[in-house]
């Protein structure tokens, strides 16, 4: 008797300026198998539907459970992890994609590191060394810490910006997990210090104000950041410190 | 000894590029693009479509409303100054931020995506209307201000036409969807409505806004060609 199958069909690119061509596998199916699980199989043998020998498929993935943000791709046209795309759940044969808004360097793999650059513009971060102990920090109310959770919840997994219609070369949008950061830095009480920057930086070219609001980041994002909440909160703190600046200066 | 810290090259050759922190001004024509739809645009239509609706009594009503309109102190000013120019403004730089979009509705076919590209359709179908409409009816045929009461038969000539009055239809309809979706995308991208629950409520008040402008404005339409 025949084992179940599951079959796909992979993007692959060589390199970054090489043609992209379409591979098709098939594997055997094991109960509770994901996209990731299968992707590492394919890899381990890279042999094709029809029986060829081919380079073993290239992916970032790491955690495996959905915490760490490696393995965002497209599968069946949608950007979403791969570690919790379960296989019984899809339509087959599935199709697999890079992100398609980011430089591709092989395969699946893309290169993410605009969000790292944001994350850097807006100062995501709370400033803290100094050369002696600044002892304890101030406390922070549970209220706080329940509002701020969510946000801190973000695994960079650039989901948000790969379905946004206003993440593009055109317009060089921020994206939305750089302003939920923002908002999440500008909540903590010592992190606060750098809030009026980081609202400034966000009213720079490609800040905050590109947003659309066609909501897809909060759609697809596998955290339930609630994205949306958040850019109406932060765009009106950046109209509120751009006035303030006007009428200060 | 100090040494100056090398300055860190951006990472990001292609593709989209970081945030340029702070520098530019196109917060600012974004948000003077947002704010003009409201006022003075946003009001504008209002009182255009309380005046056409005074068509339902008839030509000399109309007439008057024209008239009364016409007699507005320095109305060649406020005509440009809070109508003609806003409008071009809003426009042009609504065209252009159409253009930068990548509407994807074909993969993400979510309701807020769809409600992006209409935003965008209903804009452009506004703008095409409102250019031939101020072309024809204000700056063609017999000039208004000098005789605000051959109004009504303006407007009911143009409407005989049944082309043209699929165009008034149509373009009523976008208008008042892209006034509607417009106010609240303000209050949402203006943080007046940052709660989940409250741009839902919200919703339901421009749905209930966006419905009666369309059913007042083709009532008006219907003035003229009953």
């Amino acid at each position: 008797m025949a084992n179940k199958t599951v079959s796909f069909e992979i993007k692959r690119q060589a390199s970054p300026d090489a043609p992209a061509v379409w591979e098709s596998f098939e594997i055997e199916w094991r109960p509770g198998m994901n996209v990731i699980s299968a992707m590492m199989e394919i890899a381990g043998n890279p042999v094709t539907a029809d029986g060829h020998s081919t380079t073993p498929i290239t992916y970032d993935s790491n955690c495996l459970e959905e915490i760490c943000g490696s393995c965002a791709m497209r599968i069946n046209g949608k950007a979403r992890m791969a570690c919790s795309a379960l296989i019984d759940n899809l339509e087959q044969p599935i199709r697999v994609e890079p992100l398609s808004k980011f430089p591709l360097v092989r395969d699946l793999q893309v290169d993410r590191s605009v969000l790292f650059e944001n994350l850097k513009a807006v100062k995501a971060w709370i400033p803290i060394d100094g050369t002696y102990d600044l002892g304890a920090g101030p406390r922070v109310l549970p209220q706080e810490q329940e509002a701020s959770y969510p946000l801190s919840n973000c695994i960079s997994c650039t989901c948000c910006m790969e379905v946004c219609p206003q993440f593009n070369e055109d317009t060089n949008f921020v994206g939305a997990a750089t302003i939920a950061q923002v908002k999440l830095f500008n909540n903590h009480p010592t992190g606060r210090v750098l809030k009026e920057e980081r609202l400034r930086a966000l009213a720079g070219d490609g800040g905050i104000q590109e947003c659309g609001f066609a909501q897809n980041c909060v759609e697809v994002c596998p955290k339930s950041i609630p994205l949306t909440n958040t850019i109406s909160d932060i765009s009106r703190d950046v109209l509120l410190q751009k006035a303030k600046d006007f009428l200060r200066n | 000894m100090v040494t100056a810290q090398p300055s860190v090259a951006p990472t990001v050759h292609s593709g989209v590029q970081p945030l340029r922190a702070g520098e530019g001004s196109s917060f600012l024509w974004r948000k003077l693009h947002s704010l003009l739809g409201i006022i003075p645009l946003g009001a504008f239509l209002l009182e255009h479509m309380l005046s056409n609706f005074e068509a339902l009594k008839g030509p000399i009503a109309y007439g008057e409303q024209v008239r009364f309109l016409n007699s507005l102190p320095l109305v060649r000013v406020l005509e440009w100054v809070f109508i003609f120019l806003p409008i071009l403004y809003h426009a042009g730089y609504g065209v252009w931020i159409w253009l930068r979009g990548k509407s994807n509705i074909v993969y993400y076919p979510w309701a807020g995506n769809w409600l992006y590209a209409a935003q965008r359709y209903t804009g452009l179908i506004a703008f095409a209307y409102i250019l031939q409409h101020v072309i024809r009816q204000r700056f063609m045929g017999v000039s208004l201000p000098e005789h605000p009461m051959e109004a009504f038969a303006k407007v009911q000539h143009e409407l005989a036409n049944p082309w043209m009055l699929a165009v008034y239809v149509i373009a009523m309809i976008a208008i008042c969807w892209h006034f509607s979706y417009g106010v609240w995308l303000f209050a949402a991208k203006w943080g007046i409505t940052p709660g989940t629950r409250a741009r839902k409520r919200f919703g339901y008040v421009c749905v209930a806004l966006g419905l009666g402008l369309a059913v007042m404005g083709l009532w008006s339409i219907w003035a003229f060609v009953r």
